[in-house]
């Protein structure tokens, strides 16, 4: 640290330049959540209103390709959002069901805070979100000024599937997290 | 992981010549990179973006004293360990340190450059420890042994070709697997290792003073994995990783994986507080940051140089550099390579060690350009030129020469006399053949000068 103030203390110091005037986005925040997180390979569901949410996941999750077995439910997701299906250990899970802090319209990202349980969040080759409704912002710093009094030990965003371009640059999905993540809109 | 700067001339030779799978596939690699951030900045006000980005930066470094206090602070609150570490000899012995300490027998890695720089993963096996890199091109090289050769893709001077044999070699896959496949099975070896891993070690995008946030971008998801699933989370960051608020964190995530791929946002960002401490939190029991100076201070101090140290490692100078993109990061002998590398490397390791990285350049000026945070490449390039000339580390020919051209330029009458024997005789041939220019064409192709001096022409009026 001393070497620190050494270093910068015949130098100007210069002032911060204040907040990054991001132009406002004119659309609708979901709508434009939408359209970022689809076109980073992430999938939006919404979940039909004439049926109970559980039942409505459940269905979703057997229609899946493959037909999902086996699921991990984060600890904070409410009995009535989670699927009647059977409860495994996340790393054999075929889906994990999460809850969503808020999603981020700008950058297309779900925001979740790690005490979801991190496992069923990044093991199984499925991530299912539940996106409250209401909590969807439009630019990122929105979210994170929002999120910052009462920060959790870890919060991921996740703006899409795992990917890698690393062998030959072909893209390749699902390399090490989900290969399919799907926000679920209520 | 220093094979020595001085060799590049040599080093480039042997890349260009004896291998060109490598410069296609650098070329091919780069070029897509460059059209892709060149979308994403289109997308943005860029330019607003950049220059924001520069004076968020240069704001941080001339206040690092202050945020670093208050980033240790703010950690310790959180539940981290903070660590200084001075030197690369240091910074390794915290973090072996901390290996004993929690009896670590296995260790998974997220891409970071900082632990290539303190060349930590032969300390850690030295201590009997088992380390899997867990990109998936980190993990690559970790099979050949080669140090990353690009900071976002550190194996794309390799071919498909390439990781089929080394896959069919080292993991029995049939020889002509697609990468879907060849992925799958490096994700099956990697998904043991950290289900088995005691230690996580990551380095760190930013350094959020106000929330003693280490904020980490990525596309596979291993990074995220590395800091949830094992006991112990490590994170080596450089000094000058520090911004100081988390609304100014929005702007860089962005920024960065804007300027590195196009993308809005890396497909996963990790915002590292602290340990877990919810009773429904799976995460790490303990979190260290180890804060590593190694040469940073001496950048920080130098005139010119401390504008370096807002580098975001997003690799885009790379990716616009027509020298990088001819050999790949190999042929400069240090972890940060390509223009911002020739830059950095003279600050931190001092100018004679990283000589002849600032004449590996063209001045094309295409590197600050795409700069997210504008730093002027060139200038700091000529910087270092002038220091080197001044320091007598230029070749002696080559000086002579000079001299003697500032003293032929100085003097009409023998520079009229010069000119013309030089129109009429010069060439990539007679260079070469002059003794004081021997050494400086060696390594150019010099165009045919026109038969008539400027001078001549002007003479008789130029159209």
């Amino acid at each position: 640290m001393a070497r620190v103030v050494r270093a910068t203390a015949s130098r100007p110091r210069l002032p911060h330049p204040g907040a990054l005037a991001a132009a406002a986005s004119t659309d609708d925040a979901v709508d434009a959540f939408v359209k970022r997180f689809t076109s980073s390979g992430g999938e939006v569901a919404t979940a039909d209103s004439e049926r109970p949410p559980d039942d409505w996941l459940t269905d979703f999750l057997r229609g899946l390709d493959p037909e999902v077995v086996g699921v991990a439910v984060g600890p904070d997701v409410p009995r009535e959002l989670s699927p009647g299906l059977p409860e495994v250990a996340a790393a054999h899970a075929g889906a994990g069901i999460s809850l969503a802090w808020a999603a981020v319209a700008d950058t297309g990202s779900l925001v979740l805070p790690s005490t979801g349980t991190r496992a069923v969040q990044l093991l199984p080759p499925v991530h299912v979100v539940w996106v409250p409704s209401g909590q969807v912002f439009a630019r990122l710093e929105d979210a994170l000024r929002e999120l910052e009094p009462e920060l959790p030990a870890t919060v991921g965003l996740h703006s899409g599937p795992s990917k890698s371009a690393d062998i030959g640059r072909t893209v390749v999905t699902g390399v090490h997290g989900p290969g399919r993540c799907v926000a679920v809109l209520s | 992981m220093h094979t020595g700067m001085k060799d590049y001339p040599s080093r480039s030779r042997e890349i260009i010549r004896g291998d060109p799978g490598v410069r296609e596939a650098v070329t091919g690699a780069t070029i897509a990179f460059d059209r892709k951030r060149l979308q994403g900045y289109a997308e943005v006000d860029a330019e607003a973006w950049r220059r924001w980005a520069e004076g968020v930066k240069s704001h941080t470094l001339t206040h690092l004293d202050d945020y670093l206090a208050e980033a240790e602070a703010r950690l310790e609150a959180n539940g981290a360990e903070v660590h200084w570490a001075a030197d690369a000899a240091e910074a390794r012995r915290i973090v072996t340190g901390l290996a004993d300490r929690y009896s670590v027998t296995s260790v998974v890695k997220g891409k970071s450059m900082v632990t290539e720089e303190i060349d930590l993963n032969p300390a850690l096996e030295a201590e009997g420890i088992e380390v899997y890199e867990t990109d998936l091109g980190e993990y690559i090289l970790q099979l050949l042994e080669e140090p990353p050769s690009h900071i976002l893709g550190p194996a794309i001077h390799k071919s498909l070709q390439q990781v089929q044999e080394l896959f069919a070699d080292r993991l029995g896959l049939e020889p002509d697997g697609d990468p879907d496949t060849l992925a799958s099975a490096a994700r099956q070896v990697l998904r043991d290792a950290f289900i088995r891993a005691d230690m996580g070690i990551t380095g760190g995008n930013f350094l959020v003073a106000e929330t003693g946030t280490v904020a980490l971008i990525e596309n596979e998801g291993n990074i995220r994995l590395t800091t949830s699933l094992p006991r112990v989370h490590v994170a080596v960051v450089g000094i000058e990783k520090l911004i100081p608020r988390m609304t100014d964190l929005a702007g860089f995530l962005q920024l960065t994986a804007r300027a590195a791929t196009g993308q809005p946002i890396g497909c996963f960002v990790s915002l590292v507080q602290g340990p877990a401490t919810h009773p429904d939190d799976d995460g790490p029991e303990a979190v260290h940051v180890v804060l590593v100076d190694n040469g940073r201070t001496d950048v920080l101090a130098h005139e010119h140089a401390w504008e370096a140290l807002r580098c975001l490692r997003c690799g885009a100078c790379l990716n616009a550099c027509p020298v990088y993109r001819q050999t790949g990061g190999h042929a400069y002998g240090h972890v940060y390579s390509g223009p911002i590398g020739s830059v950095l490397d003279p600050g931190l390791v001092g100018l004679h060690e990283a000589m002849p990285l600032p004449f590996a350049s063209s001045l094309c000026g295409a590197c600050e350009d795409a700069c997210p945070v504008r730093i002027p490449i060139p200038e700091l390039l000529l910087e270092w030129r002038r220091e080197a000339q001044e320091e007598g580390l230029t070749p002696w020919r080559e000086r002579a020469a000079l001299k003697g051209l500032a003293g032929v330029a100085t003097r009409p009458g023998l520079y009229r006399v010069v000119g013309k024997i030089g129109s009429r005789l010069g060439g990539t041939g007679m260079a070469r053949a002059l003794p004081m220019l021997g050494e400086w064409a060696a390594d150019r192709a010099l165009p045919k000068p026109s038969r008539r001096t400027f001078r001549e022409l002007w003479r008789e009026g130029i159209e």
